[in-house]
């Protein structure tokens, strides 16, 4: 409890002056003859290679852009190619001392961090450990192709050209590459080897990352976290979210025994002074030394410093003590790597921002260059042995070059013969209740003392008694008692369960869903997340992506604009992307509010529904909302659960029996009839259904039509085939819903229903929604919100006029060319 | 004074409270701060602490109780003193939906209006792709249709409308059913239904046929035919006159019409034109029957059933009341010729008020006539038979057969109208002479 950190004012308005602590610079000065000792000459050698095999990787890249071809070998690539020649160094030392269960996350430039890493790997796994990865990824086809035409003597030998080549097919978009060809250079990645996804969005991996090192600390795993990001992405938001999120103080203050100390990952900064063209420190920044960061968050200073990532033994250096930091508890940390990016931002590049000067000044200070004359001089190897590493390099890159540009050995995903294979990608589609069969998940006290599980077993579970007489709201079981109980069964089933958002612990979440809940879990799978909309998003994504299951929440569906790109282009986008080898187990409840005025009172359903790759359910029955949510929270793809504040509290009217105690599924997609009838179909989404019904009243009542109500329960997947069946009886379809009338998920749904039952149509089907205003105060709502009168009111001006009725609101042709000139 | 404490409102939303647990007991002593009561809302538990000194004097509720927010729960006070004003404010009741003012009901006139079906200046018609898939389905005559959906759209109930009323499809509104133009119906059977039989051939192969694929026309006049049986109450009186008169008057026509410069007037003119007069005395006959309502036209625009090429077509002879015998004559000529080539305009196959069908000259000598929906009757001609007048002297008798929907017009009423029509033309000689005083010319 945090009543247990009591906020005085004796403390808070106590005088006295903060101090920081000096920032390292540069501090490791070493040359490769000052470590002789330190290292083997194979490690010097290593070093010096895997450098290398990465600069003529992109080298290599750069030629095809520039020229299309390579030694000879014709290639168009058409695609991005965003190099990094010159920061080869700080990719290796980053590397050197990291193994599969470190994970690495990486930014739109990051050929020399996969590959690096890659390498590393290699060399730290055993034979047997890297067959069995090469023969069991994607049924060893990568690994087929490559044992076919490689020249390769040894394992170690046959997985460099494995790594070179997935990388390089990945790139040029070949079924063959390590994501199918999906993902591209800006998204190669291969998780086997601890490499997480790159991404394409600057500051992108800061907050999935940190999710990822949330699942390692929570769910007890090895190894640490790398988020590689540029200097440019310091300007972004969501990378301060994240950098907070992995340092909160309840870590230390409030989380359990074994579990204390922030976050296990390193914020590696690869700072090369650019934000593609803009310059940084100077120009767009105001950090000057970026190092400095690091104190504006915790008292430790993130342990920040500056390192010289042109000296890879420098870096090497630094992991080494950061690693032991990490092991400490002492998360985490940051790390401002000097490095430069002698070639362009692409290829297109005309360095029109920098001076000749300057570039030919880093090429001077090339670390390739330095570290093979160090060696030489230090006697740390012989210039035989570097030339024969010389010429490998060389020829490991022509040989990933030939195979990859082939299109009979390396072919791309051939859409024409499988038009679905892409499709079939966007979602996962499994049931998998338990993330870590055999882990006993970590609870403080057993089920039926739960203090919320007591008072649920004390309601009615249906919302009517034997006589139809409704029970009392408080003694009824609510939508929000479903929504907890589904939670609650999975956090007591699945070890990787873990809920967090802003207030979601010692207040029950702002809406009670989760009241009970504290006394039942640890901090360390359920906490109050800092008011980081983004990052709380970003963990969940990153969180999933390394094998848990999180539901995450934001307070008000409102704040999804905090979270545009985390729930837009991450949340969404990495199971296909990764051509499933990535699963999303990540479910983000979003509360859609009334009553609290522009702000806090939008339906963002159809935003959400219109980026591929997520599922949205909007549940307005506490049977549905347990059933959608225990069938999301057994599945494995990204679901957008929103909950209607203005129902929390409905008791179940609809499935005779009441709401079931077990684990029983509703299947996303499937809308479902709540009312029969043979005149007309309203087709509600959401809360907008109890309204629906009250119009059906009206019309069965005032005017003997008979109205059939579906109520669509989920949006993305939908199942048209109830629906048209419907619309084939009545011949008339309203829809409607709380969102703006305009762009709507609802206009998705009379559309489609047009095409699919036209024939059957007696009048266009009219959308009901809210209007183009923002939401006005609660007392002026029902003038924003559709109301019971305006469904009557649209059936009558648009589809059936109604003998004796008087329409209040304006539902005609007229009125609409007026509105839509008007832009309202 | 005594205090009573009431049930806080606990969030905008909150309209009750449930009393989870009295802490204090009537009769204990209560301090300021001390608990008084637990309840909890559907989110949360609250405790409520006293804001006086007192004593506990009375609980309104029991544990359990659903409390309506700012209800009073219970009294502190002094010991004794009287709290008998500060009882509950409502019954002990859980909170119910208060009933609702109900808003006071508007007198509306009633709102909706039906239309003319339109058909706009490019030839469209508004109407649902489902009253358009019934309406074929039925063979409805859109053409008559009631439009009663928004901005004149025909929709559904329109056509179940004209379903009910028995308004079956003409060949004007064939685009919209589906059909051919130039199809039009009556309650006629054609002469190819009559000439299909012929001698048995010895040695026939019993099962050898010739399968012929039913024309589109033949399937809209099956489905009008069957259309019309079903929907009507058809029945047929039949009657018949003495001729005398009239083949007298056509043989001195005959002799005498370069002459006299009239046309080549036929017995069938003749019954036209005595249908066109006496048919204005009898509204019900010359009327579209539309469930609700029927049409009482004020000219007579006569159907004449004819044996086209394409199968059987009903031209209409628009106004035929107002027009001369000679008039008529050449009209009949002109819109049975071009019924018989296929020339026809489409409206021309259209807005009959009777029909009159003829198979008299095939000798038949009496028959039932099958409605043309929505008109109320239909009148066919018969062969001549011989008949004895009273007297026993022997003439030449017409037969009429008059079908009628009882739905739209008595037995009597269509009786006396066939009585009449029988009297005009067993005197048409002076029935003509009258018209013609009357001022319409021979």
């Amino acid at each position: 409890m945090t009543k247990k950190l009591q906020v005085m004012p004796e403390e808070k308005r106590k005088a006295g002056v903060l101090e920081f602590k000096p920032i390292e610079l540069n501090t490791y000065q070493k040359s490769v003859k000052d470590e002789k000792d330190n290292f083997k000459k194979e490690d010097f050698l290593r070093i010096y290679r895997d450098m290398l095999i990465i600069r003529n990787f992109e080298e290599m890249l750069n030629t095809v852009k520039l020229t299309g071809e390579y030694e000879g070998l014709a290639y168009h690539y058409p695609g991005p190619a965003h190099l990094a020649i010159g920061q080869e160094a700080a990719y290796v030392g980053q590397a050197y001392n990291l193994d599969i269960n470190d994970f690495t996350f990486g930014s739109h430039r990051s050929h020399g961090e996969i590959i690096a890493k890659g390498l590393s790997a290699i060399d730290k796994l055993s034979d047997k450990e890297l067959t069995d990865i090469m023969e069991g990824f994607f049924d060893s086809m990568i690994y087929d192709v490559v044992k076919k035409h490689s020249k390769a003597k040894t394992t170690k030998a046959l997985a460099k050209d494995f790594l070179l080549y997935g990388v390089l097919a990945e790139i040029w978009a070949k079924t063959t590459g390590f994501n199918r060809g999906l993902g591209g250079s800006m998204h190669a990645f291969f998780t086997p080897f601890g490499i997480y996804p790159n991404n394409a969005l600057v500051g992108g991996s800061a907050d999935i990352a940190t999710g990822a090192a949330l699942y390692k600390k929570s769910n007890k795993k090895e190894g640490m976290v790398i988020c590689n990001i540029g200097d440019g992405a310091i300007g972004c938001g969501p990378v301060y979210e994240a950098m907070n999120f992995a340092a909160m103080d309840q870590y230390t203050t409030l989380w359990e025994d074994g579990y204390k100390g922030g976050l296990p990952i390193v914020f590696n900064i690869f700072n090369n002074s650019y934000g593609m063209g803009g310059q940084t420190a100077g120009e767009t920044m105001a950090y000057d030394v970026l190092a400095r960061l690091g104190a504006g968050i915790t008292p430790s200073q993130m342990y920040a410093e500056r390192i010289d990532g042109m000296n890879p033994l420098a870096v090497i250096d630094a992991y080494k003590r950061k690693k032991d930091l990490i092991l400490e508890g002492k998360g985490p940390i940051l790390l401002d790597v000097i490095t430069y990016r002698v070639s362009g931002h692409s290829p297109s590049d005309s360095s029109s921002y920098r001076t000749k000067e300057e570039i030919d000044a880093w090429i001077a200070a090339d670390s390739i260059k330095e570290f093979k004359k160090q060696m030489l001089a230090a006697k740390a190897a012989s210039a035989k042995e570097i030339e024969e590493i010389e010429v490998a390099c060389k020829e490991d890159i022509l040989n990933a070059v030939k195979l990859a540009r082939d299109d009979e050995i390396s072919p791309r995903m051939d859409l024409d013969k499988n038009p679905n294979i892409l499709a079939d990608m966007m979602f996962s589609n499994e049931t998998i209740s338990n993330m870590e069969e055999g882990r006993k998940p970590d609870v403080l006290m057993k089920k039926e003392d739960n203090s919320r599980v007591k008072q649920i077993a004390k309601k009615q579970r249906f919302g009517f008694d034997d006589k139809g007489k409704a029970y009392s709201k408080l003694k009824s079981y609510h939508l929000r008692d479903g929504i907890f109980e589904a939670m609650f069964e999975k956090f007591y089933e699945d070890p990787t369960m873990i809920a967090y958002g802003e207030d979601n612990r010692d207040w029950g979440g702002a809406f009670a869903v989760y009241r009970g809940l504290t006394e039942a879990l640890p901090y360390h799978r359920f906490f109050n997340s800092p008011i980081s909309e983004a990052a709380i998003v970003g963990t969940g994504v990153g969180y999933a992506m390394c094998g848990g299951r999180a539901v995450v929440e934001l307070m008000y569906s409102d704040f999804l604009g905090r979270c545009g790109d985390e729930v837009f282009n991450q949340m969404s986008k990495w199971q296909a992307m990764s051509a499933n080898v990535i699963k999303m187990p990540l479910i983000l409840r979003m509360s859609v509010g009334s009553k609290y005025g522009a702000q806090h009172s939008q339906d963002w359903s159809a935003i959400c529904a219109h980026i591929p790759g997520l599922k949205v359910v909007f549940p307005a029955t506490p049977y549905d909302a347990k059933g959608l949510m225990n069938k999301a929270l057994n599945g494995t793809d990204p679901v957008i659960f929103l909950e209607s504040q203005r129902i929390y509290d409905v008791s179940e009217m609809f499935h005779e029996g009441g709401v079931p105690e077990g684990n029983y599924e509703i299947e996303i997609g499937d809308p479902d009839i709540k009312r029969e009838g043979k005149d007309l179909t309203i087709l509600s989404i959401g809360a907008t259904l109890y309204r629906a019904l009250d119009a059906a009243d009206i019309l069965k009542d005032k005017y003997g039509i008979e109205a059939e109500v579906i109520d669509a329960r989920s949006i993305v997947p939908f199942d048209y085939e109830k629906v048209v069946e419907s619309v084939k009886k009545t011949g008339r379809l309203i829809v409607t819903g709380d969102a703006c009338e305009r762009n709507s998920f609802m206009k998705e749904l009379a559309h489609n229903v047009t095409e699919l039952a036209f024939d059957y149509l007696d009048a266009p089907p009219v959308v009901v929604g809210s209007r183009n205003w923002i939401t006005p105060a609660f007392e002026l709502e029902d003038y924003f919100f559709p109301q019971a009168s305006w469904i009557i009111d649209a059936v009558h001006e648009k589809i059936l006029p109604l003998k004796g009725h008087v329409s209040k609101s304006n539902f005609t042709t007229l009125e609409k060319m007026r509105n839509a000139k008007l832009g309202i | 004074m005594a205090q009573v404490v009431i049930m806080p409102r606990q969030g905008i939303s909150v309209e009750s409270c449930i009393l989870v647990e009295w802490k204090k007991s009537v009769g204990d002593a209560v301090k300021k701060g001390d608990i008084l009561f637990v309840y909890e809302t559907d989110k949360a538990v609250f405790e409520e602490e006293a804001t006086e000194d007192g004593v506990m004097l009375k609980q309104l509720w029991e544990e359990g109780d659903d409390v309506v927010c700012l209800e009073n729960v219970c009294i502190i006070g002094s010991e004794g003193e009287d709290i008998s004003q500060f009882e509950a404010t409502t019954d002990n009741k859980p909170s119910k939906d208060e009933a609702k003012e109900e808003t006071a009901e508007v007198a509306v006139k009633e709102t909706i209006e039906t239309v003319a079906s339109e058909i706009t200046s490019t030839g469209r018609m508004k109407i649902s792709p489902r009253a358009k898939n019934l309406a074929e389905k039925s063979n409805a005559d859109l053409s008559v249709a009631q439009a009663s959906g928004p901005e004149g759209r025909i929709i559904e109930r329109d056509i179940k409308t004209l379903i009910k009323n028995g308004a079956k499809v003409t060949s004007a509104v064939g685009d919209y059913a589906g059909g051919a133009i130039g199809t039009g119906l009556a309650g006629s059977v054609t002469s190819n239904d009559l000439g299909g039989i012929s001698p048995r051939k010895a040695n026939i192969d019993v099962n050898a046929y010739n399968e012929v694929k039913t024309t589109n026309m033949r399937k809209i006049i099956g489905k009008a035919m069957h259309g019309s049986l079903s929907q009507m109450a058809q029945l047929t009186l039949n009657s018949s006159f003495d001729a005398t008169q009239i083949f007298e008057f056509r043989k001195n026509i005959k002799t005498k019409k370069e002459e006299l410069g009239l046309s080549n007037i036929t017995i069938n003119d003749m019954v036209l034109f005595a249908v066109s007069r006496v048919l204005l005395k009898h509204a019900d006959l010359n009327a579209h029957f539309l469930g609700d309502t029927i049409r009482h036209y004020e000219t007579a625009n006569i159907g004449v059933a004819v044996d086209a090429e394409r199968g059987l077509m009903v031209p209409t002879l628009f106004e035929a009341s107002q027009m001369s015998l000679n008039d008529l004559s050449q009209n009949a000529k002109s819109i049975i010729d071009q019924a018989r080539t296929g020339q026809i305009s489409p409206d021309l196959l259209t807005g009959g008020t009777f029909t009159v069908t003829n198979l008299g000259t095939l000798g038949v000598e009496s028959f039932t006539p099958v409605i043309n929906p929505p008109q109320t009757a239909i009148l066919g001609v018969c062969a001549l038979t011989t008949k004895l007048k009273p007297d026993g002297t022997p003439y030449q008798a017409m037969g009429l057969s008059l079908t009628f929907d009882h739905k739209a017009v008595d037995g009597a009423p269509a009786a006396v109208f066939l009585k009449d029509l029988c009297e005009y033309l067993a005197s048409f000689s002076s029935n003509l002479a009258l018209e013609a005083a009357q001022g319409v010319l021979v």
